[in-house]
């Protein structure tokens, strides 16, 4: 059951960073466009920024799904078999501690429940935990910063939801290194 | 703790993003300085916050695009108008090939796979030992992160807070150098061993080569030149690169279907992202190298056993060649960056260009080293030699590598002087 979850939103995950490369691609050219005609745009430059970071954050969170990530498998590769599955679990492990921390940092940067306690009133909310992720504005796009922050939730609980699969699963996401230089 | 944690982690095969994350959050629980856990996510984010950083999707965008679209074969075809006839003539071939590759893919296993295919199996057909033709090939591929683009100076760039454009700028020299090298490396192996002979185009087939490779030879010039000439940004010119390859390879050759775009920045979305989310972990990590003050401590280190920017420079290379031999390069530099360039810039007053020239070609170069050469193994797949034949061809690649990296480190200018 969490397999099957967790393989439909890594897939939507992909389809959305694939999206947003489309995005980059198209900011930046009309980026070009524009600056060449004189006419350069503002805005743009941050949008493409923040594109990359969304596209980032959701393929990083599908890659715990899909077990492809840069990883140091020279140990585990030598190990033999049974000592390998078990440390392929315990990499499973780690990495959904790593998830549910970030979802706790997540959680304290937020702030919800102090958010709602104080009855979504944000100056109350500031004045009492010195908190200002709301307030915090975007340079250039006239929206709150807090909106292009909502990544890390995403990211924090689509991390979760993989980890956790993995772990149930008996497949091992170590062990399947990939090479980018 | 925090190093033992760093070390277990990497070693059991965490990622090596989260191995970067983890050390970073378990420092800051065991100093109890817990306040941070509130910007952990912040810090992240914002270490994605960075305009040059946009080149690495839009890069990666181009080189599927020119693969998908035909390009690789007519530029092999033009190489061939060049050195074909030449003793060892395909062995010229693969290597010019590489170099006109090497100025659109920014990335050395990516070469290193698309010219396996491309080249192996004809230089096999002409004669040539299947080790060779592997090894020379998978030597061609080291060119691609030192001349420019290069996936990894753009992050080299990034994390030094150096321009990119200038960083490609003080690729080209070095680039140049080390193909002269491969090619010298050629030339000796022919003499000694012989190599098959080649055969020249005729004066048509040499026309209609070069004819058919002028559009792709497009995507290499608005790069560079759009660099090197300050007209665009190097994010810009990926841009526009991307936009030719995709329109040459759909107007012009024919060969790419607009249909398979779709997979290609599904790829392109994967790999980027790969790269880009280790900058997010590695800015957290951050905070492990200026809390614990790790280049200060090293320095001092260091500094008492060398004063002179050559022989500190000789020790970083063989510090680095063991960690290119077990990490990947990309990692490795943003592993290494934040620790050893404040030392040499600070300490020894090493120019930041030289610095990252002479690190990247050298942690690039563990692709081709065994246990985890990722490099030799696609060369040994893509090729069917076993990685050690391929291996007893490479090693004079190899040593021709150690000596370019022993001039760059003793003679900045060589990588300084373009910019």
């Amino acid at each position: 059951m969490f397999r099957k979850i967790s393989g439909h939103w890594a897939r939507v995950e992909l389809t959305l960073a694939a999206g947003l490369a489309v995005a980059v691609t198209l900011l930046i050219l009309l980026n070009v466009v524009t600056r060449s005609a004189g006419a350069a745009l503002f805005w743009v430059d941050e949008l493409a920024i923040y594109c990359m970071a969304w596209m980032t954050f959701l393929g990083a969170s599908a890659a715990i799904h899909h077990g492809n990530a840069v990883a140091v498998t020279v140990l585990a590769d030598a190990l033999p078999r049974s000592l390998r599955t078990l440390v392929a679990k315990l990499v499973d492990v780690i990495v959904l501690g790593f998830s549910l921390a970030m979802v706790w940092f997540c959680w304290r940067w937020f702030a919800p429940l102090d958010l709602a306690r104080h009855g979504f009133d944000l100056r109350a909310f500031q004045g009492a935990t010195f908190n200002f992720i709301y307030a915090e504005p975007t340079t250039t796009l006239g929206i709150k910063k807090a909106w292009v922050w909502s990544i890390m939730w995403l990211f924090s609980l689509g991390a979760t939801l993989h980890s956790v699969a993995n772990l149930l699963e008996s497949r091992g996401s170590a062990g399947n290194s990939q090479d980018v230089a | 703790m925090t190093p033992f944690v760093f070390a277990f982690a990497l070693l059991v095969a965490v990622p090596v993003s989260l191995v970067l994350a983890l050390s970073a959050m378990w420092y800051i629980w065991e100093t109890g300085n817990t306040v941070l856990f509130d910007s952990f996510a912040q810090k992240m984010f914002s270490g994605l916050e960075n305009y040059g950083l946009l080149a690495i999707p839009l890069f990666m965008l181009t080189g599927e695009l020119m693969n998908e679209g035909g390009m690789t074969r007519r530029l092999i075809n033009a190489a061939r108008v060049f050195v074909g006839g030449f003793r060892g003539g395909l062995a010229y071939i693969n290597l010019l090939a590489n170099m006109f590759m090497a100025a659109i893919i920014g990335s050395a296993t990516a070469q290193i796979a698309v010219m396996s295919r491309a080249m192996t199996p004809e230089m096999e057909k002409e004669g040539y030992d299947i080790g060779f033709a592997a090894a020379t090939t998978a030597a061609g591929g080291l060119l691609a992160p030192v001349i420019p683009p290069s996936m990894m100076f753009v992050i080299y760039g990034v994390l030094a807070q150096i321009p990119i454009g200038d960083m490609f700028l003080a690729g080209v020299i070095p680039g140049l150098l080390l193909a002269l090298a491969f090619a010298t490396v050629i030339t000796l192996i022919g003499f000694f061993r012989g190599l098959p002979m080649g055969r020249w185009f005729t004066r048509p087939e040499a026309m209609s080569a070069l004819l058919r490779c002028l559009p792709a030879a497009l995507i290499p010039t608005a790069i560079i030149g759009g660099i090197l000439l300050g007209i665009a940004t190097p994010t810009e010119s990926a841009a526009v690169a991307s936009l030719i390859a995709f329109l040459i390879g759909w107007l012009v050759y024919k060969e790419l279907k607009p249909r398979a775009l779709g997979e290609m920045f599904v790829r392109t979305a994967v790999n980027a992202s790969m790269i880009i989310f280790m900058i997010a972990a590695a800015n957290v990590f951050g905070w492990v190298i200026i809390y614990e003050a790790l280049p200060q401590k090293l320095a001092a280190l260091i500094t008492s056993l060398t004063q002179d920017p050559f022989v500190f420079l000789l020790i970083v290379n063989g510090i680095l060649l063991l960690v290119g031999m077990l990490i990947d390069g990309i990692a490795a530099v943003i592993l290494i960056t934040p620790i050893l360039l404040p030392i040499a810039m600070n300490d020894y007053t090493i120019d930041p260009f030289q610095f990252g020239v002479v690190m990247c070609l050298n942690l690039v170069l563990g692709l081709l080293t065994p246990p985890v050469g990722v490099g030799l193994y696609i060369a040994s797949s893509m090729s069917g030699a076993s990685p050690w034949r391929i291996l007893r061809s490479l090693w004079p690649f190899l040593l021709a590598v150690t000596v370019i990296l022993v001039l760059l480190s003793r003679f900045p200018a060589l990588s300084t002087a373009l910019i």
